[in-house]
């Protein structure tokens, strides 16, 4: 292999990387927020991809200036699923954990059946946009424009989540709620205002990832299984909760993915980062960034 | 409930010494359907019922078509009985595909099978039909190993990929004649029974025939990134690639060809995905020119009127034209039809017999074939592959020259 091929791969390993850790930190931002796995994660991503697809074939306009819409709704879609579904979850007595897990799991093989049903089990693909297909040719290493432009959406919303937290009150009581549920009550913080709150976020910034995937990937009712899989790695990777692990985790996770194929044969190239993983357990079990 | 006390009456019947239940019952005849209905390949579990119903119509109701079981209602062996269907969704696990076969044959009483796209599902509901007895029609699973096993009760009308590989190095030999350059070949197949071995026939073919391996490429199916398995084709910058790939992956595979500015001087195709409308819709501008093992085409119509009726039956249900996928799974059901018509019988071992003397003429199918019979482990050594080409918008037939409709243009991209 030529260095310009060495070259690509690791520069397509940054970006698809960049992309995994803006799947990832919804999930992340809500598990350290109240210790409920989302397992519907990639099931909000199917559905933003979908969103987007539809607002496309109704509005005619491109993907890109639609984001924030699909952003918006997928926030008043989060927010729901919290108040409908995971509140009443949460209140079980016994097993809480366990009924979580089974509730969010239940929606998403409902969010997916539901999305064969209305949408078909075809396959689709957005034809229209101002960067499909437009590549960026750097001396021979190609860098597509939707997946560059992806990883630059992605460092936006970290950035911006980043303020988000540090700089506004709603940042400071998630951060307070997410340290002592019990204490924020006291000072007349609205536990179940913050948690729809989060909830809605997480799934706004799952909307950004399925809006910018809409426009290079396909779009199917199963499509969500083969993210969450590297979100949920990707999360217990950079640390149960941590935001920003998220996306120093999706970072490591599609460099290490794209390395593995340099050495072994790309059917196995999940196997670099799940050992990856497994090393990270053996030396600090709550991830790269977790805290205890 | 109705069907249930019928089986009851047939049963009080059988005591009373009238008669068997199965003769009683024979106004009926209901065979298992065993395909993905839920997962990444749904959509070809929807299609291919749509391609059933189409052969149930031509089955169960009269039509004056040149085709086994059409003219007459019902199966006039079985005295005018109609085929139902119990479709079972098998979510393309071949393990799901075990379970949902023993429960058809065991609950649904189903007296065949006929599935199931996955050559992996197809492995073990094979297994499970031979060993209650009961014959599995592989409309459209195409590995060589499913005919290798010896088994009893497997029957396959359409060709395995070991005669559709061996058709593109035909094609490629006889190219290679007129003095086109093709040195090399690069292989890019998934990971489950259906892209190894048709890897391994393509493999063996190009060693055999002096073609260099310029890259061979086993991939994970359903990955979110095909970008670093694209980069190892692009270096390796074959002659031709010989994909074999499911519909998600035919389409992330030419994106990603796309975006990585990689355009292959020719694509020859292990059909699956690249049969499918999904993968036109979505990229077909970038696949000009792409050709495809096949075992169908459609401009066959213009010899035979059956294949353009049939068509627009099809059409009808499903908004799309038949297909590799759908052609093979209409043929699967009317040679079972043929075999239920002279068994005579719907019992497994006779049914198992007629199956196995079935000689159908190719004329008489919507196929190009020569003709439908089969072999000691139930593959049709004469279902004539053939080569179909992206033109536009629709498939053109370029091999054999029996079957071609005009010459193939090559390269696909200078």
């Amino acid at each position: 292999m030529t260095m310009q091929a060495l070259v690509q791969v690791l520069a397509s390993g940054l970006l698809t990387g960049l992309i995994y850790g803006l799947v990832a930190v919804g999930l992340s931002l809500i598990f350290g927020l109240m210790d409920v796995v989302n397992f519907a994660h990639g099931e909000f991503l199917m559905l933003a991809m979908y969103l987007t697809f539809g607002l496309v074939v109704v509005s005619g306009l491109d993907p890109i200036v639609l984001m924030p819409l699909v952003a918006a709704l997928m926030f008043v879609l989060g927010g729901t699923v919290y108040l409908g579904v995971v509140r009443f979850a949460m209140r079980a007595k016994a097993n809480q954990g366990m009924v979580q897990i089974f509730a969010t799991f239940g929606l998403a093989i409902l969010l997916q059946g539901v999305a064969q049903y209305l949408f078909t089990p075809d396959y689709r693909s957005l034809q229209v946009s101002w960067l499909g297909g437009k590549t960026l040719d750097l001396g021979g290493v190609y860098l597509p424009w939707p997946q560059v432009f992806g990883a630059l959406v992605s460092l936006a919303a970290f950035g911006g989540l980043y303020l988000l937290m540090t700089r506004t009150d709603f940042g400071r009581a998630l951060e307070a709620t997410r340290e002592d549920q019990g204490a924020v009550a006291l000072v007349g913080i609205d536990r179940n205002r913050i948690f729809a709150l989060g909830w809605g976020l997480g799934a706004a910034l799952v909307g950004l990832a399925g809006a910018v995937l809409t426009v290079f990937y396909y779009i199917h009712p199963g499509v969500g299984g083969a993210f969450a899989l590297i979100a949920y790695v990707t999360v217990a990777l950079g640390g149960f909760g941590s935001v920003f692990g998220a996306l120093a985790a999706g970072l490591i996770v599609g460099l290490v993915e794209a390395a593995t194929t340099l050495v072994l044969p790309p059917s196995l190239k999940s196997v670099g980062v799940y050992a990856l993983y497994l090393l990270v357990v053996l030396v600090r079990p709550q991830g790269l960034f977790g805290r205890l | 409930m109705l069907r249930r006390r019928e089986i009851l009456a047939a049963g009080a019947l059988a005591l009373a010494g009238l008669g068997s239940q199965r003769a009683a019952a024979a106004d009926e005849v209901v065979v298992g359907v065993l395909y993905a209905l839920s997962g990444a390949s749904a959509q070809n579990g929807v299609d291919a019922r749509r391609a059933f119903e189409t052969a149930l119509d031509v089955i169960n109701a009269s039509h004056d078509l040149d085709l086994p079981a059409a003219k007459g209602a019902g199966l006039e062996g079985l005295g005018g009985a109609k085929i139902r269907l119990v479709i079972a969704d098998h979510q393309g696990d071949p393990q799901k595909g075990r379970a949902e076969a023993e429960r058809l044959i065991t609950q649904d009483k189903v007296i065949a099978i006929v599935g199931a796209y996955q050559s992996s599902v197809s492995a073990t509901v094979s297994a499970v039909c031979e060993r209650y007895g009961v014959p599995f029609v592989c409309a459209d699973s195409s590995s060589p190993s499913l005919s290798r096993r010896n088994l009893k009760y497997f029957f396959r009308p359409a060709a395995n990929d070991e005669m559709f590989s061996a058709a593109m190095f035909d094609f490629m030999d006889g190219l290679r004649k007129q003095g086109k350059a093709i040195d090399s070949v690069a292989l890019f197949y998934e990971d489950t029974i259906y892209g190894i071995d048709s890897s391994n026939v393509q493999r063996k073919l190009a060693n055999e025939r002096g073609y260099r391996i310029a890259a061979d490429v086993k991939y994970k199916s359903n990955s979110p990134s095909l970008t670093a398995e694209v980069q190892a084709l692009k270096s390796a910058g074959a002659d031709v690639l010989l994909p074999t790939c499911y519909t998600n992956d035919a389409i992330l595979l030419t994106k990603t060809m796309g975006e990585l500015g990689y355009k292959p001087k020719a694509i020859i195709a292990q059909a699956a995905g690249f049969s499918e409308k999904s993968v036109y819709d979505a990229v077909g501008d970038k696949l000009q020119g792409l050709i495809s093992r096949a075992s169908f085409s459609l401009d066959l119509a213009a010899k035979r009127p059956s294949v353009g009726i049939v068509n627009e039956m099809f059409k009808k249900r499903a908004d799309r034209d038949l297909n590799d996928n759908t052609a093979r799974q209409f043929t699967a059901m009317l040679v079972l039809a043929d075999a239920l018509n002279r068994a005579g019988s719907t019992d497994g071992a006779k049914l198992r017999a007629a199956l196995a003397a079935t000689d159908i003429p190719g004329t008489r199918t919507i196929m190009p074939w020569k003709k439908v019979v089969f072999d000691a482990g139930g593959q049709n050594p004469d279902a004539t592959p053939v080569l179909i080409q992206y033109v536009g918008t629709q498939f053109v037939t370029v091999f054999p020259e029996s079957a071609a409709v005009a010459p193939p243009i090559w390269p696909m991209n200078a």
